[in-house]
């Protein structure tokens, strides 16, 4: 299958705290792919160094046969490329709903005002926020922010989404409505990196999952595979943890 | 010293007092407004990222070394003091006699610039840093997020600490007339000097600026509260179902 992302060999060094150990591993398209592991694990610094959040310390990231961590490359129009969903939201205080869907799309890739609302409103709709493009962040529901984002990073069109814990701030009872719009985004073809405790999620939606450990990847594999019959021992006992904590 | 006496000299000079007043606003909200644009400038300049190596580098840690030169020297002097210096000094240099209300607006202007730097640089500090990771992911610049993102948010927070300094320049454009620019504390000496009293129109100087320093703190708070916009939401869609038969019928006539 074609990959969107192909990363090798990434190190990332905070200090001497070395935070990712040698990581290889690659998104194709279409895929859903899910990141779990225990915090501190470095799955969002991960995340944060495939849209260059943060800067490697070593490796290659490649993508479209291009390695991006090149001087000359522009991480301006890669980005782009990736849409991204944080834990806190993070819409743009400063703007509306519909604003916040169009301000990326007008400002970076320089479309016109019209066809932008366009997009943003296919989207909006999509996540089920259509009616609410006049409203400000702070006026809605974390749920409710949370889908906004999702709307807003596709609404740039990328070719993977990534998402860091997407409902880890929101209410119990919120965390349904968003992970409902993941679902669909999932089933309609969308190719995603997820960063997730929702272990539930990611075993009914992703096409493999990843287990980080201490800065490695420690194992992989489809979901029926690392849930039902963990190879490592480490694996087991973090399902075994999150497992009976839920 | 008497009511009727305040009244008379109100009465014989009042287009001293307001011409004054004029200027003194005049000198001190453009000054404002300037000193805001260079405190955004210079904060924006301030917080781009510096590269690790290069040429850029070098010339970003120049500017910023001579940006911060600035802001300490028109924080460490006096208004008054500069006023001389940059007046008489412009003067000297070029041989040529700065008008006198741009050379007070041009104090004014930088003297503001200085702190407001330091106000604007407080503003982008206190923005959430969610807000610039999300500019980044989305794919802008520097340049975009500031604009698009950042300094709309920052220039609402910082609008009281500007109203402040606007106050402050209302009352410290007085320090003007040492280069003879016809504000209202030098239009009040002119008066007093041609009345031979002190306490009356010195006292009604400070009434006018009262009136001018309260007025600006109540305009900006509407100004304020305008954009923050109101508290509550237009739900999309429910804007069609207010439609009433009769407006339909109305704009059917309307179209013929
Ligand atoms: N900016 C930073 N500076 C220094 N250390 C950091 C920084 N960001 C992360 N770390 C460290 O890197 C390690 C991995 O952090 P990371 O946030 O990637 O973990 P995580 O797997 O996402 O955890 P969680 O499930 O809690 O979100 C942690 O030890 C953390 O302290
Ligand atoms: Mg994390």
């Amino acid at each position: 299958m074609e990959k969107v992302i192909d990363v090798q060999h990434l190190r990332k060094s905070f200090g001497n705290n070395e935070v990712l150990k040698d990581i290889d591993f690659s998104v194709s398209k279409g895929e859903v792919v899910c990141i779990i592991g225990s915090s501190g694990s470095g799955k969002s610094t991960l995340l944060r160094c495939i849209n260059l959040l943060e800067t490697p310390t070593s490796g290659e990231i490649i993508y479209n046969g291009k390695n991006i961590l090149d001087d000359k490359h522009n991480i301006y129009s890669y980005r782009t490329k990736l849409g991204m969903v944080f834990q806190q939201f993070n819409l743009f205080n400063n703007h509306n709903v519909l604003s916040n869907c169009t301000v990326g799309q007008i400002k970076v890739l320089k479309r016109e005002k019209e066809e932008a609302e366009e997009i943003a409103l296919k989207y909006l709709e999509n996540v089920g926020m259509a009616q609410y493009i006049n409203a400000m962040p702070r006026q809605l529901s974390g749920g409710q922010k949370q889908r906004v984002a999702i709307a807003r990073a596709l609404s740039m069109e990328p070719d993977v989404m990534l998402f860091d814990e997407p409902t880890s701030a929101l209410d119990p009872e919120t965390v349904g409505e968003v992970l409902k719009v993941m679902k669909d985004l999932a089933k309609s073809g969308l190719t995603m990196l997820v960063v997730t405790h929702e272990m539930g999620f990611a075993r009914e939606v992703s096409d493999r999952v990843i287990f980080m450990d201490k800065g490695v990847i420690a194992e992989e594999g489809k979901p029926e595979e690392i849930f039902n019959n963990p190879k490592e021992k480490r694996t087991k006992e973090f399902l075994h943890r999150i497992l009976s904590n839920n | 010293m008497s009511l009727k006496l305040m009244a008379d000299i109100f009465i014989n000079n009042w287009p001293m007092f307001m011409r004054g007043a004029g200027m003194t606003l005049l000198i001190s909200m453009i000054g404002t407004i300037i000193g805001l644009v260079i405190g955004i400038l210079v904060g924006i300049i301030r917080t781009i990222p510096v590269p690790e190596k290069g040429a850029k580098r070098t010339l970003l840690v120049i500017v910023n070394k001579l940006l911060s030169i600035y802001v300490e020297f028109f924080r460490g002097t006096p208004m008054i003091v500069q006023s001389m210096v940059i007046f008489y000094g412009t003067a000297q240099a070029f041989g040529i006699q700065m008008n006198r209300i741009m050379a007070g607006i041009l104090i004014v202007s930088i003297n503001t610039g200085a702190y407001m730097s330091e106000i604007v640089r407080g503003g982008i500090v206190s923005i959430d840093h969610g807000q610039f990771e999300a500019s980044d992911a989305i794919g802008m610049n520097h340049m975009q997020t500031m604009i698009n993102v950042v300094m709309p948010q920052v220039v609402r927070n910082i609008l009281p600490a500007t109203g402040n300094e606007f106050v402050i320049n209302v009352k410290d454009t007085s320090v003007l007339n040492i280069i003879s620019v016809t504000e209202l504390f030098f239009q009040t000496k002119s008066i007093a000097g041609a009345t031979f009293k002190f306490f009356e129109p010195y006292f009604i100087a400070s009434i006018i600026y009262l009136i001018m320093t309260i007025t600006i703190t109540r305009v900006l708070r509407c100004i304020e509260r305008r954009m923050d916009g109101p508290a509550s939401f237009i739900m999309a869609g429910n804007q069609m179902q207010v439609e009433r038969p009769e407006d339909i019928v109305y704009k059917k006539n309307k179209d013929r």
